[in-house]
């Protein structure tokens, strides 16, 4: 196999920190080549480096031997060079043709569109993907997740690319549209396509690719074939250090009732009634649209209650999200990185946005020193890497952006905490640290609400776990006596009702 | 220290617009030694005055990612025109210019409560607004211009001087003072930024983004109504169309100074300048004896010119 891109000590720096190192190391033709790394190894900067999207502050490119420099994203895919990103591009409001077509458009030489061509065309790559059932006019705004992915993968290969970027694509997608996703990458491959493969979940790695290659701190630390390598030493090159994950212990002894929940419904949600104490956690899982994520965002007030009661410490709330925080209640939404912070804001301002009332004088004059040290204290404790409190949070990695998310409700004090789905796109070592942050919570009396599809997670985590399924609550299970296969049957509907 | 190209780029992006400025006044500092005296400086920041009040209100909305207010200067001619109606019908001075402003405030607030109650879209609602407004002047005045010694009497706001300098621009300067104060320092600044920048962000964040806005509108009418009352007292009279020139001057100064249209950035100090820098436009091409029709095609160049080096950032691609 010859090289297909080669990288030769490719170094990109940000303010105050060194994104990419030095950078060297090959992708071969046709291969699936995994790219793994902590929050903040330099994975997306490496891959916007290729797709054009940034530039290299030194170092050289080879694409097929010869030296490519991209001056922006279209020498890429002129290049052809794919990207699939996190966030999405695609045109919500045209139908799927446009879509798949999208700068690639057939038509005369008057510019009238030939819609036959592209029809044909389209149909010929969707029948490669085996998703002839996506019709061309459905609006693309309409489609499920896995559905707008493969449109994305149409989009490459009329592109005619010969290189895929994929970075992390199974994030939003169900286990059903991920294993298609993964024929469909097969597939691809066997075309002779060139693929790299950016994910947090190794054993999507393990299963996908043929060689792997682990960046740390925006170094290169190793590239190897699959085969030769295995899963704990792979982490062990990601973290660099020898690491085992488990679980710490549980919070043993709950206090008062915190929170209280009676008959509560919404459009997604019928009839939830439970409770929750002091320093306990409890996990609700639930299969897609279960509920269980508006059930989280109700309890914050940021979904419409239809019926049913919340009281927090013996006290009903009409819940907006203002008066929530005010009951000291913090939720840490789902999509940290649009949800979460405010991109073109300082790190001390996402921090303190939520309690800037609590900082401020009789005029509303916020007392900013005040305010500092708090962004400050939080910025010490979690061990958030930023140059200062005055960088804007665009400027961070994702890690570090969903640990100022989580500083900015920590310090507003909440006793009760909600997280949604907040070891998503996670590396494995931040995803434990959070875990013993969760125990740390509990033990100063937080209750906490984890709401996670990831099942080890919900029984190593909480103390109690409610199921969902179809906006009920299918189950409620003392955590330390299930195992993951019982909570899915009930999630799935295939236990025995009422044999809990 | 040295910088870099693209912190060079950075810098011209958010304030390009007033080195074209800077230019355009040392042209006109050498062309027309009259551009140099103090009380030709003095008459631009008068003529700064009105536009740059009212710019508040609108730099507030934009930032807050409303959209634009275009029945600001609609506000300002009605509440200019009430305020001189009142006075010949004998109200007292104070009386007076308080009814007009709260006016502004009225109609502002009603704005608000048709974006925020009604979900209506704030660009949408301001142009009904607009036509609305007119209208109601045209009625109100019959068609007629409002004077008389008590309109006159409104003079000292708008002519009066303290010292060597003429009260508007106490006042413009003083507003901008406390704008600037409230943007930077406060909780309802720091909130106004947050919300134009991610509305559900902010709104996770507990921030009551209906009240904010809705206040926001209200702030911008209450300036208009200001901006109103001394447009009739710099006149002496009122009529019902008053407003009108002032549309695009407004909306103008909140441009050239770099507010986001999308929201959650802008300096207000650059509006401020950018006011200026539209009254030193028509001081200058008055000063140069420019007939009418070409002052207008020269400061549509500069005005172009000033907003191309902003978006020189943009050339490098739209990543």
């Amino acid at each position: 196999m010859s090289a297909k891109i080669e990288f030769h000590n490719i170094t990109k720096v940000f303010p105050g920190v060194k994104a990419l190192d030095g950078v060297s190391f090959a992708v071969e033709t046709g291969e699936v080549h995994g790219l793994v790394g902590e929050n903040g190894a330099g994975k997306s900067t490496l891959i916007k480096i290729i797709s054009g999207a940034l530039n290299a502050e030194s170092g050289e490119m080879l694409l097929d031997g010869k030296v490519f420099h991209p001056a922006g994203p279209q020498d890429s895919i002129i290049a052809g060079i794919s990207s699939i990103y996190q966030e999405r591009s695609f045109l919500p409001e045209r139908n799927v043709m446009f879509n798949i077509m999208l700068g690639r458009e057939k038509g005369s030489s008057l510019g009238r569109l030939d819609f036959g061509e592209m029809k044909k065309k389209c149909r010929e790559v969707l029948k490669l993907l085996h998703s002839e059932n996506i019709g061309l006019d459905l609006k693309a705004g309409d489609l499920k997740a896995g559905q707008k992915q493969i449109l994305e993968i149409g989009r490459a290969l009329v592109q005619k690319s010969s290189v895929l970027i994929m970075d992390e694509p199974t994030s939003a997608l169900n286990l059903e549209e991920r294993e298609s996703l993964f024929q469909g990458i097969k597939r691809l491959q066997a075309e002779g396509m060139t693929i790299i493969y950016v994910s947090h979940r190794l054993e999507e790695i393990f299963r996908l690719a043929d060689r792997v290659t682990v960046l740390r701190d925006g170094k290169w630390i190793q590239t190897s074939r699959i085969n030769e390598i295995n899963k704990d030493d792979l982490i062990k090159a990601m973290v660099g250090r020898e690491w085992t994950g488990s679980f710490p212990s549980k919070n043993a002894e709950p206090g008062k009732p915190v929170l209280e929940v009676e008959g509560l419904s919404g459009k997604s949600f019928r009839n939830i009634s439970f409770q929750l104490r002091q320093g306990e956690v409890i996990g609700i899982t639930g299969l897609a649209g279960s509920g269980k994520e508006e059930l989280g965002q109700a309890l914050f007030g940021a979904y419409p209650i239809i019926g049913g009661r919340i009281k927090i410490a013996g006290e009903e709330i009409s819940p907006t999200p203002w008066t929530a925080i005010k009951a000291g209640i913090a939720y840490l939404p789902e999509d940290r990185k649009t949800e979460g912070i405010i991109q073109s804001l300082s790190v001390r301002r996402n921090i303190s946005l939520p309690i800037l009332g609590k900082l401020s004088g009789l005029i509303g004059n916020i007392r900013i020193k005040q305010e500092r040290e708090l962004a400050q204290s939080w910025v010490d404790q979690l061990g958030i890497k930023t140059p200062g409190l005055e960088q804007v949070c665009e400027n961070l990695s994702g890690g570090n952006q969903q640990k100022v998310v989580l500083a900015k409700w920590l310090a507003s004090r909440a006793r009760l905490i909600i997280l949604a789905c907040p070891t998503q796109e996670v590396d494995v070592v931040v995803k434990f640290e959070l875990y013993r942050l969760i125990s740390e919570l509990s033990r100063k009396g937080i209750a906490i609400i984890l709401i996670s599809s990831d099942l080890p997670e919900i029984v190593g985590v909480s103390r109690r776990v409610l199921v969902m399924r179809n906006g009920e609550i299918a189950a409620e299970l003392e955590s330390g006596r299930v195992e993951s296969e019982t909570i899915l049957r009930y999630a799935l509907g295939q236990a025995a009702m009422g044999g809990a | 220290m040295k910088l870099s190209r693209s912190q060079i780029l950075e810098f011209l992006s958010e304030n390009g617009f007033i080195i074209i400025f800077i230019i355009w006044c040392l042209f006109l500092a050498i062309v027309t030694p009259p551009f140099r005296s103090i009380s030709n400086l003095m008459t631009v920041l008068r003529q700064a005055s009105i536009i740059g009040i009212v710019a508040i209100g609108e730099m507030l909305i934009v930032l807050m990612g409303s959209g634009m207010d275009i029945s600001l200067a609609s506000i300002l001619g009605l509440c200019g025109v009430s305020a001189a109606m009142l006075m010949v019908a004998g109200w007292s001075l104070p009386a007076a210019v308080c009814a007009g402003v709260l006016l502004g405030g009225l109609v502002g607030m009603i704005n608000g409560l048709m974006v925020t109650r009604m979900r209506i879209n704030g660009i949408v609602v301001t142009l009904g607004m607009m036509y609305a407004l007119e209208g109601v002047g045209f009625v109100l005045t019959k068609g007629q211009t409002i004077s008389g010694p008590t309109v006159i009497s409104l003079a000292p706001l708008s002519r009066g001087y303290f010292g060597p300098v003429p009260v508007p621009v106490l006042i413009l300067f003083f507003f901008y003072a406390v704008a600037f104060y409230v943007l930077n320092y406060t909780v309802f600044g720091a909130r106004s930024y947050a919300v134009g920048a991610n509305e559900r962000a902010s709104w996770l964040s507990g921030i009551n983004i209906d009240r904010l806005r809705l206040l926001s509108y209200i702030i911008a009418g209450l300036l208009a109504g200001f901006g109103g009352v001394m447009q009739t007292s710099r006149m002496g009279s009122a009529t019902g169309g008053m407003g009108s020139e002032f549309l695009f001057p407004i909306l103008t100064a909140v441009i050239l100074a770099g507010v986001s249209l999308s929201g959650g950035k802008g300096k207000i100090l650059n509006v401020l300048i950018g006011a200026i820098f539209l009254a030193t436009i028509a001081n200058g091409l008055i000063l140069l004896n420019v007939p009418i029709y070409i002052q207008k095609i020269i400061s549509g160049v500069i005005l172009v010119l000033a907003l191309s080096l902003d978006r020189l950032r943009n050339i490098g691609g739209r990543a």
